[in-house]
């Protein structure tokens, strides 16, 4: 018979596919090419198929799996069974293990990963995959919860780019725990590969297809995260499973501002620019992108101005902190916060992405905060606020019957800068002790928040009154430039830009007032942090040669004052204190490069001490 | 022109593939002999056009808003003549899409009024929406609706598909004593491959003694006029309509599991007649 096929074959097929069928038979040693794995398809059928291996993980019961001869689909010899056990079995905690092979399986022409499978009662099976080979685990693919029921059903696991997968060696894992406390049992037969045209438009994602836009600094680092494959199953539904970094291929658009490695690692090196991270698995594009907005050098936090013996820390490089257990405590299972916390010159810095709530307990000991009055902290929220966004800050005295809280008013205009919030404990509701203090949660309170950066977290004392300030007896000099050389923001000899609002809510502690010194108004700032003043209008000044103020002060030690066009941009100019009597200052527009002279919207004052201003205004030459 | 004579050249490409089955065993017989056949075109519409552009007012009407009880089927959608749910590709397509917006809308279109035909062959070429719930069809219906009611009038569907089975496609034909939930149908269904992923050709050839219908030119099945159970009601003029439907008695509900929007993508829509 064979004889007579191959003539029909010889007649019929070309002589060149003859050749290779042939070539399939048999082999001779100057056949022998480079080293390539088998592409077996069958992991278990009724029984494990060629070189396939088992381990059960650490910490799961690792006599969970059994292959069982009598519950199998469509009455074959054997299926695998599961047994998950009931919480507290000494044995362990869950059901989990590995099927391996100790040789790699070429994969590269099976689109998915397919298995028939059955429960004893109706269960979500936490975690099942493939890839998992107990080393790297460079392509693992994993599907979290998958429902399965007491009727047998086919459930598949797609292979995102098998193309990669040319010596694979984890065929198929696991990992569940009980239900409501409950053991169980599942069976899963006929594990194989296969080469499907029923799987059908796969979709892949980075940050789960959404577009992230990031302001950012020179030194900051992430990590890629929510990376999905998605397929649409026989059924017409879609799965989605979690897929490796392995599988992906990063880009930067602009490496000088940017660069990603093949683990998905983004360090920020350059800007101000900006850079958009990108991905692609194989040829097929990848929904989802960052774009990274450096601003270059990071800024710094404010130095924190309070006496160390008046402060307990918890987190600042300016003070000794107190032991704490974590600065991010991971609490399941609602929490998404992460943390990529960074140091920059010496000074660390808390970072919280994906922001819903976060924890920072420190507990052994907890803290005695009795004889302090406030809490402060430094945030940073590095993308645009659409609206005012709002933190809810948590106190927790141990023991107390629930937190403490104070909901904080974050302005749409103060991303993107640090915002220093003092917080006084009067103000937190349903605080009654501070005797032990244990932990500080902040919560994304109207989800505007989708992170922050974080500094000098510490609770301190006004108890000690700041040096006296005292009050200037005689008011500013009035100034004598004509009329038509000015543009004033604050002064009783020229007419103001309309509109100007001298006490914008930028969350500062400072408290603006305006007093009369002999009948002329001047400007004063008591307790300062900073102060923001909003031009009525955005002004060009670039034909203006200076910026004119008086100040007065007895008890500041750094006043700093800024002007900002739009960006923001902004640049300070360090005024000498404290000063004897008034001092009168012209401030040459150009030591504020690179500030757009020609489109000033806001000046601003930092530093410390009880401050009185008169006369701030443009003027010509 | 456009005279095409099919069954010939396949019978020659056949050739070299009939080797091939044989010998690799294959079960599927992929030649059928059929009649051979002189088909002149008299209506086609190539959806060429530019993006946006709603398909062509002296070839299409809409049918719009929900009909009554669901257009009959309780189907959940609303008909809009909205391009984000029908309009031109700029590719030669048009594209019917499926939105789930808290309600379903999607798009509904006929040539009731402008062109209507007795025999020939019906013919798209079309790619098909998925997931469960969706109900794309490509079908006919008498052109004597207004005055002789469903099932009365006839309904030829071409093309029906089940969204949680992209893999199979439905031929089917109502009439009087043989409607609604049974009608006379058959499925086709393709091996390993699905209707949505790629464009198929669905068609009809249809005079006074039979339909057959066709998928990419295979014919699966062939109603005659004797295998009716009611009346033959096929010898009138029949006008075509192309709709994707949102749930409905046919098709079930869709799930949170269904992806949305949905599209149901057509290269063409031709219609011939038979010349001697």
């Amino acid at each position: 018979m064979k004889t007579n096929i191959l003539i029909i074959l010889k007649k019929y097929i070309p002589t060149g596919f003859l050749v290779l069928l042939l070539m399939g038979c048999e082999r001779e040693l100057g056949d022998l090419k480079p080293v390539t794995f088998p592409d077996t398809p069958e992991v278990f059928i009724d029984g494990f198929s060629a070189g396939l291996n088992y381990a059960a993980f650490g910490g799961s019961v690792p006599t969970a799996f059994d292959v069982d001869t009598k519950e199998t689909y469509n009455n074959s010899k054997a299926s695998m069974r599961f047994d998950v056990p009931n919480a507290g079995d000494p044995r362990g905690a869950y059901a989990g293990g590995v099927f391996f092979t100790e040789a790699g399986r070429n994969l590269s022409g099976y689109t998915a990963l397919t298995f028939w499978a059955k429960a004893s009662e109706s269960a979500v099976l936490d975690l099942v995959g493939f890839g998992n080979d107990l080393g790297a685990s460079k392509y693992q693919a994993t599907i979290s919860g998958l429902q399965v029921s007491t009727n047998w059903k086919k459930y598949y696991i797609p292979l995102p780019n098998s193309s990669v997968l040319t010596a694979e060696r984890g065929m198929f894992f696991y990992s569940t725990g009980p239900v409501d406390g409950k053991g169980y049992s599942f069976w899963i037969d006929e594990v194989k590969f296969e080469n499907l045209g029923t799987i059908a438009h796969p979709q892949f994602t980075i940050f789960n297809g959404e577009d992230k836009v990031e302001t950012t600094f020179i030194g900051v680092t992430q990590q890629i995260s929510g990376l999905t494959a998605i397929y649409n199953l026989p059924d017409g539904v879609n799965q989605s499973l979690n897929a490796a970094t392995a599988y992906f291929t990063f880009t930067s658009s602009n490496k000088s501002i940017a660069t990603v490695d093949e683990s998905g690692e983004v360090i920020v090196v350059g800007g101000p620019g900006s850079a958009e991270i990108t991905a692609m698995v194989g040829d097929a594009a990848v929904l989802g992108s960052l774009t990274l907005q450096s601003i270059g050098n990071f800024q710094q936090a404010p130095l924190p101005v309070h006496a160390a013996d008046d402060v307990i820390s918890i987190f600042s490089n300016a003070y000794t902190n107190v032991p704490v257990n974590y600065y991010n405590g991971y609490w399941a299972p609602y929490q998404t916060t992460t943390s990529a916390d960074f140091e920059i010159n010496g000074d660390q810095i808390l970072q919280y992405i994906d922001f819903n709530f976060v924890g920072i307990e420190f507990s052994s000991p907890t803290v005695d905060a009795t004889a302090m009055t406030h809490l402060h902290l430094d945030i940073y929220i590095p993308n645009t606020l659409a609206a005012d966004a709002q933190l809810k800050i948590e106190l927790v005295n141990e023991g107390a019957a629930s937190s403490a809280t104070y909901i904080a008013n974050i302005p749409a205009l103060q991303s993107k800068r640090w915002v220093g919030l003092d917080l006084p404990f009067s103000e937190f509701t349903g605080l009654n002790s501070t005797d032990k203090l244990m932990q500080i949660i902040f919560v994304n309170e109207n989800n505007m928040i989708s992170g922050f950066y974080a500094d000098n977290i510490y609770f301190y004392s006004n108890g000690t009154p700041p040096p006296p300030g005292g009050e200037p007896t005689v008011a500013a000099s009035t100034p004598t430039h004509p009329a038509a050389n000015v543009i004033s923001v604050f002064s009783d000899a020229y007419t103001p830009i309309p509109g100007t609002n001298l006490n914008p809510d930028w969350a500062q502690a400072t408290v603006v007032t305006t007093v009369p010194i002999q009948g002329n108004n001047t400007l004063k700032y008591a307790g300062l942090n900073y102060q923001g003043i909003e031009l009525g209008a955005s002004q060009n000044v670039s034909s203006m040669g200076f910026l004119h103020l008086d100040f007065w002060t007895a008890n500041s030690t750094t006043l700093n004052v800024f002007l900002i066009s739009p960006g923001p941009v902004e640049t300070g100019y360090s005024l000498t204190v404290p000063t004897s009597g008034w001092t009168s200052i012209d401030i040459p527009l150009s030591s504020f490069a690179p500030v757009n002279l020609s489109d000033v919207i806001q000046l601003k004052f930092d530093g410390n001490g009880d401050i009185y201003l008169d006369n701030i205004y443009f003027r010509k030459n | 022109m456009n005279k095409i004579n099919k069954f010939r050249r396949i019978l020659i490409q056949s050739i070299l593939l009939m080797v091939m089955v044989i010998f690799w065993g294959c079960e599927r017989d992929n030649f059928q002999k059929l009649d051979e056949r002189n088909w002149q075109l008299t209506w086609s519409d190539e959806f060429n056009g530019t993006a946006g552009q709603l398909p062509d007012a002296a070839k299409w009407t809409f049918d719009l808003g929900t009909g009554q009880n669901g257009w009959g089927n309780s189907e959940l959608q609303s008909y809009t003549n909205n391009p984000a749910n029908i309009s031109l590709d700029d590719k030669g397509n048009l594209v019917i899409t499926a939105i789930r917006e808290g309600n379903f809308t999607s798009a509904r279109i006929k040539t009731q009024g402008l062109f209507a035909q007795k025999y020939g062959r019906f013919e798209a070429r079309i790619k098909t929406p998925y997931g469960p719930g969706l109900w794309p069809a490509f079908w006919m219906l008498g052109e004597n609706i207004e005055t002789t009611p469903w099932p009365q009038c006839g309904e030829i569907d071409i093309m029906e598909l089940r969204g949680q089975e992209p893999h199979i496609i439905h031929g089917t034909i109502h009439g009087p004593g043989y409607s609604g939930g049974n009608p006379i149908s058959k499925a086709y269904a393709l091996t390993n491959s699905r209707f949505d992923t790629d464009f198929h050709i669905f068609a009809i050839e249809w005079d006074a003694d039979k339909i057959d219908f066709f998928v990419d030119d295979y014919l699966y099945q062939r109603i005659e006029k004797s295998d009716v159970p009611g009346q033959w009601v096929y010898d009138q003029p029949f006008f075509i309509l192309l709709n994707v439907a949102v749930g409905g008695n046919y098709v079930g509900f869709p799930t949170t599991q269904t992806p949305f929007p949905q599209k149901m993508i057509i290269d063409y829509v031709r219609v011939y007649q038979e010349v001697n």
